[in-house]
């Protein structure tokens, strides 16, 4: 990263965000467990960027990416968009939030809703946000199909994700995220039930939004080699922990934190001397 | 003698569009203690190509043709009855989805001494559990977990417990299906190391299907590459991965990310899935094939040999175009 860059305003921004869930032991007893899924958090992704978060099931990684787009508000800690603190929105600015980070979630199978057409699952952030008329939607529905590489974008228009394939279902949830313009993304594992052939293509696709739009992205994965390939910084977490930052190329190749290695070394490579 | 030889075995799905060849013509062979990897993408016939060996195909698929010999054996012609007695017992299965593939409201223990109690009906009940215990030992579960139920384990541990499972009977052949698929990078080592570990010390075979060609190059010996119902590419790892010969195989290769790959990774095209339901003359791959020439449309490529373990589908004038 440049001087330069590091001196703007980070897009977000989390400061020492904290994240609790207490679980009752049994629906009798009053006594309460806490588990900490997030301890102490703080990171600041720049504009542009696509910064990536490793680690493994249960690290915390995918409650960084709810707690980012909403879905969850931290126990302690600040999350600033642009400078500006977010915690406890309502209403209006909430509304105002969520059309400004958005979420590409890791089962496309689950995250598009059957009885909806392709039209009608692209359509709605558009309907929700009262963006246009229905002239216009549709035209820019077509569009961002277009943009996402399913084209031409009318043939796909009526169709039903149950005729589509998963790299394609994929494709659509990009198309949901970026139609409202975003500043933000947050992808949760995008790819991590794709072929290796398709998920590439994907990572081109999000590479190409980045540049086009200059969008800034949160990729969420356990892949390394995904994460060196797409991402500028990476951030390895580990129970709830960020153990390691840094540049993605240079982290990878030399690890400072003893799991940054250990995940390195468990990465199935081409290596034939077992 | 090679323990499962497969002849020009075809796989078909009845569908409304008509007959599906997902499986289409192929032949390999496994002999005792080998590990033979099947790698390639969603449709790729994978998957039913494991079905097939477990007698387990859905009832609108069948067998077109070709033989499965096992032993002495023609599983091709297995009846439901005698796939009972055979299945767990001489082939058995590592299932995909672990968190599916054990039933909630029975203990484990129970539930991998039910696959023995079967095959050995007068083995004393105190007997088979000592064999349960043995087993656990082997995937290293600890003894005072062997009476929890399913959702007390986690994601890893599941996995452990259908690998225990498959091993039950001592069966002389393993298949598994991508049993690392839904598992993060670090539990996927442990299982993969412990796969690896079982079969060299039962030197049973293995058949270990997967997409991803980094997993299949790490427990497999021998590799075979799949491509629209066929195998396209065959040979030892070595020369699969290091010189790769057949245009689909490098394509594969040349876009799969590992932490060594640069900026020499190619987005390949978007490409149409191969049409499995009107199988007309030619490659299955031409339509994507970098390589092509006009008989590739119009003939059936044969085996090339590239050494005495090493073949790919194709045109000898193709392969040696570069």
């Amino acid at each position: 990263m440049t001087e330069e860059q590091n001196n703007q305003t980070p897009i977000i921004e989390l400061n020492g965000v904290t994240k609790e869930y207490s679980s009752k032991k049994n629906f009798l007893s009053k006594g309460e467990a806490s588990i900490i899924a997030l301890n102490n958090i703080s990171l600041a992704i720049q504009k542009k960027e696509i910064f990536g978060l490793v680690g493994q099931s249960g690290s915390g990684k995918t409650t960084i990416g709810r707690i980012l787009v909403k879905l969850e508000e931290p126990t302690k800690g600040i999350i600033k968009l642009n400078g500006k603190p977010t915690n406890n929105l309502k209403g209006r600015l909430l509304k105002n939030y969520r059309s400004k980070v958005q979420m590409i979630f890791q089962d496309p199978y689950q995250s598009l809703n059957p009885h909806l057409s392709i039209a009608e699952t692209i359509i709605e952030p558009l309907v929700v946000n009262r963006i246009g008329n229905t002239a216009t939607r549709r035209e820019k529905v077509i569009e961002t199909l277009e943009i996402v590489g399913l084209s031409p974008g009318q043939e796909f228009f009526h169709r039903y994700p149950h005729q589509l394939s998963g790299g394609q279902r994929q494709r659509v949830a990009v198309a949901r995220a970026i139609i409202l313009d975003p500043e933000f993304i947050v992808a949760d594992e995008p790819t991590s039930m794709m072929d290796a052939t398709i998920a590439i293509q994907l990572f081109q696709l999000l590479l190409d939004i980045r540049k086009k739009f200059k969008m800034t992205f949160l990729f969420i994965t356990h892949n390394l080699a995904a994460a060196k390939y797409l991402c500028d910084r990476i951030a390895v977490i580990n129970n709830g922990v960020i153990v390691e930052t840094g540049i993605a190329d240079k982290v990878i190749k030399n690890p400072q934190n003893a799991y940054t290695k250990k995940l390195i070394l468990a990465q199935p490579g081409f290596n034939f001397k077992n | 003698m090679a323990l499962l030889r497969v002849e020009n075995l075809s796989v078909g799905y009845k569908s409304k569009h008509g007959l599906i060849h997902a499986v289409n013509n192929i032949s390999f062979s496994i002999e005792k203690g080998r590990s033979l990897g099947f790698v390639g993408e969603s449709g790729c016939g994978k998957t039913t190509l494991g079905m097939t060996l477990m007698g387990l195909l859905p009832e609108n698929a069948s067998i077109l043709q070709g033989d499965i010999f096992f032993n002495d054996d023609n599983l091709a012609g297995f009846n439901d009855e005698k796939w009972r007695t055979f299945r767990g017992k001489e082939i058995s299965m590592i299932f995909q989805a672990a968190m599916n593939a054990l039933n909630p409201v029975i203990r484990v223990d129970e539930q991998i001494a039910e696959v023995i109690a079967i095959h050995n009906p007068q083995m004393p009940r105190t007997q088979v559990f000592d064999q349960v215990k043995k087993i656990f030992d082997l995937v290293e579960i600890p003894e005072d977990r062997l009476r929890d139920f399913p959702h007390q384990y986690s994601g890893g541990m599941k996995q452990r417990a259908i690998i225990a499972m498959a091993l039950a009977c001592a069966p002389k052949l393993i298949i598994a299906d991508e049993p690392t698929t839904a598992l993060d990078v670090i539990v996927q080592d442990q299982i993969l190391k412990e796969i690896k570990k079982i079969q060299t010390a039962l030197n049973t075979s293995l058949i270990f299907i997967s997409h991803d060609i980094a997993v299949v190059a790490d427990v497999c010996r021998d590799i075979c590459v799949m491509y629209g119902g066929q195998i396209v590419e065959k040979g030892n790892r070595e020369e699969v991965f290091q010189s790769p010969r057949h245009p689909y195989t490098r394509s594969l290769l040349e876009s799969f990310l590992t932490l060594d790959s640069n900026g020499d990774i190619k987005v390949p095209e978007i490409r149409e899935s191969p049409d499995l339901i009107t199988i007309t003359g030619g490659c299955s791959f031409a339509a994507s094939c970098k390589k092509k020439c006009e008989k590739c449309e119009n003939r059936n490529p044969g085996w090339v040999n590239l050494s005495s373990t090493h073949q790919a589908l194709c045109f000898e004038e193709v392969i040696h175009k570069d």
